[in-house]
């Protein structure tokens, strides 16, 4: 991912050809030193500006170059530090400094808590995205939804086109079956929230839990989405175990260490950005193509008894005379674009000032992100402040770095996604046909929709789901040299962060709409939920350099971590309101639910890393870690993990020369989970009757002896470098095992409870991650930087100490995910046509493949990033609820069935009738373009004319996410998840909010 | 040196870390099984007791619709879920979906809540009475005979299990008829329990059951359920003597009994048994046309269904009727009630005295405003009656006719609606009984 300052070989060849001189040269001679060390820098690039003409420093960081003539620049660059020019009067020697650059930090990776490693001394395949690689294509709708594409070995899903997140981010493959399956995100050290909190209580509107799966399927948004991503440094991914141990009890599924922006020593740096742009649906699903037969054969029963076979023959009639009536007069109406039709307003303003004096450096960012969807009244708000401040004392052996960050955000969320009430506006449009009439009169009053339970108009209209949360994620690092010597030093590291939220859930249902009316209805429900969280961390570590007279140094470090969380959340839900009053008092029935979690992890860890000459770099390390989520809260879990890399090129023996760097490097580590809230306990849920409270068992039993899921992972690479670091490999293989694992497995229902948590089984993830990349072309008025990502992933359940189970989906007659000892933990089964139940398909995808690109000719920037997703199963059940609603696009067209007679539609509903899961498995692959900005930076010549110096940068540009989509699937769009985030059910699809593509606008400046 | 002093630091750090408890998690959100079972207080009993009796209701709707569609009671419409028009009417039955697993399981959730309250009850330092013991156990022990008697009418002849108290070591499946004699073990002991329970419950008595709300007259409702288990077992003399104990009254009510209350309070739940009056396709109980075309002429139970204002029609299944036995969601649903007892009374008789089950059919039959019955008294005969009223008076309130057509060995008699419908006569074990 990273780029290149390499020197160029095609420059090399210009020179080689052509050593004819035309004109007068001049030779410029010097020598170049590091200005930390003092010591030679080989291979720095020179270049004369504006030219061809280059050369690089020897061994010794002695260079020479020949020039035209006087004036001339010389461009200094070498990766890891600051690239400086020079203009040179005349024939003189010019020995150059170069100093440490920031963007070396890119190249140091993060191997523990306390202490990093440079990226070439890594063990680890740890991706590192910067802030221009996370959002400098495009900007995107939330943190974790610009993640996809941007590093090997993750998938990431969006649950719904919702604005305003609900992503699933799964780091090579599945890591637990029921209990957290999403990363742990660290942002500046403080431990932050991602809950998906399903507060707004819709399911009493919608019933979607009395079916069939107990989910709420309230496809609430995960609180990452808070985050905002204009603020981010640069990000890191430890995708499992062998790099993430070190983070213990809560990082099996990987850690995502994320930096945001620091001042910089100099001048006031003041940014301003704007960008404006619209979205739309991605895809329509589209509509029947109905005809009067099709009206006629659609309502019209035959029947043995004749009366009633005439009676519906006389509805089916009366039908075809409506559908005929408003088709004639052009009112056949597309219900399907009169909701998802809107092109939703985007608008994000981004202010950030920065600077810093000689101890002092701080940054100030300011962001309001507006974004409305492509249904109306749907859409996300976003306010983001943010402070940072460092500060170094005691001459410099003291630094205090403090973060701090306030968002509030927004988000309407419309009511879409399963149900069973027929309620949600997509469950109603399935059956709502062209030549139904839904539209409000003069007063406003909306009929009623004759062919489904609700208006979905109406629904659209008047509803409000929305989600307010207003959080303050704020933390501190003090960083003290308490011991320096020329061999050794010793640094206390303090750290501590809070993250605090409140997240109110509104849900209102007026009694006017059509399924609220009594007495069938509630007669109007108003929810309110209320969660207040509290995370907050502390931790306190020592870190030792120590280096030998051989050049072999060691870094020893150990420390101490404690966490606590803490999380309340109050729901209340008043059904027959007064009137139009929406305060949870104006209504009959008032109904109060409260969940409250206290956690509490303490922990310690103890790394040793060795580094010889940076040839051979290894480290060990443990550590322990305690919480109140166990069944012995007191027991201590120990997490170890070890690696090793060796730079083979830095060996003498290393003559491989278009081979400059080779570096092999293999890792093993162990981390855990904690068993999901409710697995220790079997809790009396409370119910009421006549006034009676009561309490009732749950549905699942608990096991007070659960221990957390232990992963472990073993990964071995190589990265490579080729001509110069012109074009770089790097590939990894790994082995991760996850064991204990908590499953909340089906159990004899005739036990009182339908599951039971227990420690059941052991999973494995192998897979393979190679990237490529390579600067095709590097001149001065024309770069190309190209990047291939590559990553396959297979998961298998190794062992399964309960009997094979089904969940996250409706039943084997609709196709469901099942657990199954020696078969893949995504794999999805169903009923085929002969009854018998059969593999029909799998989650996870064959392979990915990303290909990205950066293209710059002078001061114009094209980058883009295509997707493919190879393979993957969804289960589509929109298809078939239309089918029902005899709505399907394809409803005629004879394409399933193998024997040609029947359209596509009743061949679904006969396969259901049937119990025959198999035309509801799709294959969910897709490639797409899921990033493209070209992007023109004014010249510095006119900057400086027309503004003095006092801009000194103009960006414009366009930029778009999913312009293009390819994809077989028969919906909306492949990546949809009905059941939200965590664990094993994404990909299940019941009539979702659909995705949209976006199209932007951007002008930025900085002063 | 140096080492060694971070060594030492780190290890002095770690020693301190270790010793620094962290608190054993609490469960914040309500009491524990654990918690009851070993000891039950005087407020415990009295919210167990009352969350046994709001269980009971939980996914009574999707029974009793799952047994009225396989008894051609009424079709359930749900465009949402079709299964209701396809396997339940097909016969073509899942093991692994709802209307398989979800009536079966909170059934067993009721029977865990009493098993846990019985055994809290045993173990209990509340200093209770022998009396209020035994009220107690009489009271759970009824229900708990009830509720396994809702799944064997599900299961029939795949048999259930009856001893289900230790989650890690189940009883064995017992066949039909040898729960149904655990049950009605269940019942007598329960007799016996409330024989020396005193005159009063030591818990709150919902108003669904005011009518048997003290020991002596909760007995009555003991003595009417076991009175059905012995109909169902054709021990028809045994029944009868049932009968006369139970709270059946040849005058009385029809109405007259226990029922389960629902309101919309809180926790509550609301009766799920109730759809509007001309619902949509999303949610309906569209009653079986035959159930109109097969009455008699003046019978005033089609008032239990309305006609919609237009016919409604799903999956090649268009009905005019809807079921409307319930007219609001807070209204109560029957446990049982004296027009069943008198059927009973009438079934118990029609061999031993035919004449006393005529005198019975005719309460029914005159209360629904029809003349008294003027058919043969042979057995066979009297059958055909007692099922025709059954299936008329106990309409779509528990899937009576289902079960009632099973007992003679004649869902062979119900309308087939479509190519490939079929009847069944039991719901499959579920999948994860692993039978």
């Amino acid at each position: 991912m990273k780029k290149q300052a390499g020197y160029s070989n095609l420059l090399l060849l210009l020179f080689i050809f052509f050593p004819v001189v035309l004109w007068a040269q001049e030779t410029i001679l010097g020598k170049i030193t590091d200005g930390s060390s003092g010591e030679a820098i080989p291979f720095v690039n020179i270049i004369e500006k504006g030219t061809s003409n280059g050369t690089t420093s020897d061994i010794d960081g002695n260079y020479s170059i020949r020039v035209g003539g006087f004036p001339v620049t010389l461009v200094y660059s070498s990766l890891g530090f600051e690239t400086q020019e020079i203009t040179v009067e005349s024939n003189r020697t010019v020995n150059v400094v170069l100093q440490e650059s920031a963007a070396a930090l890119e190249e140091v990776v993060v191997t523990g808590l306390a202490s990093s490693v440079k990226r070439s001394n890594a063990a680890n395949a740890v991706a590192s995205i910067t802030a221009e690689e996370l959002a400098g294509n495009t900007p995107p709708v939330t943190l974790d939804g610009a993640l996809a594409g941007k590093f090997a070995g993750a998938l990431v899903t969006k649950n719904s086109g919702a604005p305003g997140g609900g992503i699933s981010v799964k780091l090579r493959g599945v890591t637990s079956i029921n209990g957290n399956s999403q990363p742990l995100y660290i942002v500046d050290g403080v431990y932050v929230n991602n809950n998906s909190i399903a507060g707004a209580g819709l399911n009493a509107v919608s019933g979607a839990a009395s079916g069939g799966n107990a989910s709420n399927q309230d496809n609430p948004s995960n609180r990452i989405a808070d985050i905002n991503p204009e603020d981010i440094e640069s990000l890191e991914v430890l995708k499992g175990a062998s790099a993430a141990a070190i983070y213990g009890a809560r990082a099996a599924a990987g850690v995502i260490i994320i930096t945001t922006k620091r001042g910089k020593k100099g001048r006031t740096k003041v940014s301003f950005s704007q960008d404006v742009g619209f979205n739309t649906i991605i895809n329509f699903r589209g509509q029947r193509n109905f005809t009067e037969d099709r009206v006629f054969d659609f309502f019209f029963n035959p029947s043995s008894d004749p009366v009633e076979e005439q009676e519906s023959r006389d509805a089916a009639n009366a039908q075809v005379a409506l559908f005929r009536d408003a088709r004639d007069n052009g009112r056949l109406v597309d219900y399907e674009r009169e909701i998802f039709g809107e092109e939703g307003f985007i608008t994000n303003t981004n202010v950030s000032v920065s600077g810093g004096s000689e101890n002092t450096s701080f940054y100030a960012g300011f962001s309001n992100n507006s974004e409305d969807g492509i249904v109306k009244n749907t859409g996300y708000d976003k306010k983001s402040i943010r402070f940072n401040i460092g500060h170094n004392f005691w001459e410099n052996r003291a630094k205090l770095t403090l973060t701090s960050n306030y968002i509030n955000s927004s988000s309407d969320r419309g009511f879409f996604n399963n149900d069973n009430t027929g309620t949600t506006i997509g469950v109603a449009l399935t059956s709502t046909l062209p030549w139904a009439d839904l539209f409000p009169d003069e007063n406003g009053v909306y009929p009623d929709n004759p062919y489904a339970a609700s208006n979905p108009l109406q629904t659209r209209d008047l509803i409000t789901n929305r989600e307010d949360v207003n959080r303050f994620i704020t933390g501190g690092t003090l960083d003290v040299r308490l011991f320096e010597s020329e061999k050794s030093n010793l640094k206390l590291i303090l750290r501590g962060g809070v993250d605090y939220y409140e997240l109110i859930t509104t849900a209102i249902f007026p009694e006017t709409l059509q399924f609220q009316r009594p007495p069938q209805g509630l007669n109007g429900v108003s929810a309110l939920g209320t969660t207040e969280n509290k995370d907050a961390n502390y931790s306190a570590f020592l870190v030792h350099n120590y280096n030998t007279n051989n050049e072999l140094s060691f870094t020893t470090q150990g420390g101490l971590t404690k966490q606590t969380f803490s999380r309340n959340t109050v729901r209340n839900i008043t059904s027959d309101l007064i009137a139009t009053q929406t305060n949870l008092d104006q209504g009959a029935n008032v109904s109060v639910t409260q969940f409250r979690q206290e956690q509490e992890d303490a922990g310690f860890f103890i790394q040793e890393e060795i580094n010889y000459q940076d040839k051979v770099i290894g480290t060990i390390g443990i550590r322990g870690d305690k919480s109140s989520n166990n069944g012995d809260a007191n027991k201590l879990f120990y997490y170890p993990k070890a690696s090793a890399a060796v730079n083979l090129h830095k060996f003498d023996f290393w003559k491989v020369g278009f081979l400059n760097q080779m570096k092999v490097r293999a890792a093993y580590g162990e981390a855990g989970n904690f068993a999901p809230n409710g697995a220790l306990f079997t809790a009396y849920t409370n119910s009421l009757i006549d006034g009676n409270v009561g309490i009732v068992v749950p549905v699942t039993l608990g096991d007070p002896s659960i221990s957390p899921e232990r992963q472990k992972e073993f990964e071995i690479g190589f990265d490579s470098g080729f001509f110069n670091n012109r074009i770089n490999l790097e590939f990894s293989y790994y082995n991760k095992t996850v064991d204990d694992l908590i499953l909340e497995a089906n159990t004899e229902p005739s036990s009182g409870f339908t599951s039971r948590f227990a420690n059941a089984g052991n999973l494995a993830n192998r897979g393979v991650e190679v990237s490529l990349n390579a600067d095709v072309f590097k001149g001065e008025d024309f770069e190309w930087n190209s990047g291939i990502l590559f990553f396959k992933n297979k998961s298998e359940i190794t062992e399964l100490d309960v009997p094979a189970f089904n969940l996250g989906g409706f039943g084997a007659g609709l196709g469901t995910f099942r657990i199954e000892e020696g078969k893949s933990a995504t794999q999805i089964v169903g009923n085929n046509a002969d009854g018998d139940l059969v593999v029909l398909g799998d989650a996870e995808p064959d392979f990915q493949v990303t290909f990205t690109n950066n293209i710059r000719y002078k001061d114009f920037t094209l980058s883009f990033l295509w997707h493919w997703k190879q393979g993957g199963d969804n289960v589509n059940l929109t298809n078939l609820l239309t089918d029902f609603g005899g709505t399907s696009a394809d409803y005629d067209d004879i394409e399933l069935d193998p024997t040609g007679q029947l359209g596509n539609g009743p061949f679904r509903v006969n396969a259901f009738r049937n119990g025959n899961a198999t035309p509801f498995v799709e294959d969910a692959s897709y490639l797409r373009l899921r990033e493209i900005g070209l992007y023109y930076n004014l010249p510095d010549k006119f900057l400086k004319g027309v503004f003095r110096g006092y801009v000194s940068n103009v960006k414009l540009g366009f930029s778009g996410n999913n312009l293009i989509n390819i994809f077989d699937y028969n919906s909306y769009d492949p990546e949809v998840s009905n059941f939200g985030s965590n664990g094993l059910s994404t990909g299940v699809e019941v009539t979702p909010f659909p995705s949209s593509k976006r199209y932007l606008f951007h002008l930025a400046v900085d002063f | 040196m140096k080492i060694l002093r971070t060594f030492l630091i780190i290890v002095f750090s770690s020693i301190f870390m270790i010793s620094c408890d962290v608190e054993d998690g609490e469960n914040l959100n309500g009491p524990t099984t654990s918690s009851i079972a070993e000891d039950l207080s005087r407020a415990e009993l009295i919210q167990t007791m009352a969350g046994v009796l709001s269980d009971m209701r939980d996914r009574l709707g999707t029974q009793i619709d799952a047994q009225a569609v396989a008894g051609r009671e009424y079709w359930r419409f749900q465009s949402s879920d079709p299964r209701w028009t396809a396997d339940l009417l097909t016969g073509t039955l899942d093991n692994n979906t709802f209307y398989t697993t979800a009536p079966y399981a909170s059934r067993y959730a009721t029977i865990k809540n009493i098993n846990l309250l019985l055994e809290g009850l045993s173990n209990s330092t509340a200093g209770f009475t022998d009396e209020e013991a035994a009220a107690t156990r009489g009271f759970a022990n009824a229900i708990k005979a009830h509720e396994l008697l809702m799944v064997l009418n599900l299961q029939y002849q795949n048999g259930i299990r009856t001893d289900v108290a230790d989650p890690d070591n189940l009883g064995a499946f017992e066949s039909y008829d040898q729960a149904l004699t655990t049950i009605m073990g269940l019942l007598t002991s329960s007799l016996t329990d409330l024989a020396n329970g005193g005159n009063s419950f030591p818990f709150a008595i919902p108003s669904g059951f005011d009518l048997v709300n003290e020991p002596s007259s909760f007995m009555t409702f003991v003595n009417a359920l076991a009175a059905r288990v012995e109909v169902y077992r054709g021990d028809y003399n045994a029944a009868n003597s049932f009968l006369q104990d139970s709270f059946m009254s040849m005058g009385g009510d029809l109405n007259t009994g226990v029922n389960m209350t629902f309101s919309l309070t809180g926790a509550d739940i609301a009766n799920p048994l109730f759809f509007a009056l001309n619902s949509t396709g999303a949610n309906a109980r569209i009653a079986h046309p035959s159930f109109i075309t097969d009455a008699e002429v003046g019978d005033t139970r089609l008032n239990k269904v309305v006609l919609r204002d237009q016919p409604l029609t799903q999956s090649n299944l268009t009905g005019e009727y809807d079921v409307f036995i319930y007219d609001s969601n807070v209204a109560s649903v029957p446990i049982i009630r004296n027009e069943e007892l008198i059927l009973l009374y009438a079934e118990a008789n029609h061999i031993s005295n035919p004449t006393e089950a005529v005198n019975a059919i005719n309460v029914i039959r005159n209360a629904a405003g029809l003349p008294n019955y003027s058919g043969g008294n042979t057995a066979a005969e009297l059958v055909d009656e007692i099922l025709n009223q059954r299936r008329y008076s106990l309409f779509a309130e528990g899937g009576h006719r289902w079960i009632d057509l099973r007992r003679f060995d004649r869902l062979g008699d119900l309308p087939i609606d479509r190519a490939g419908d079929a009847t069944f006569s039991q719901f499959p074990i579920p999948a994860n009984e692993n039978q």
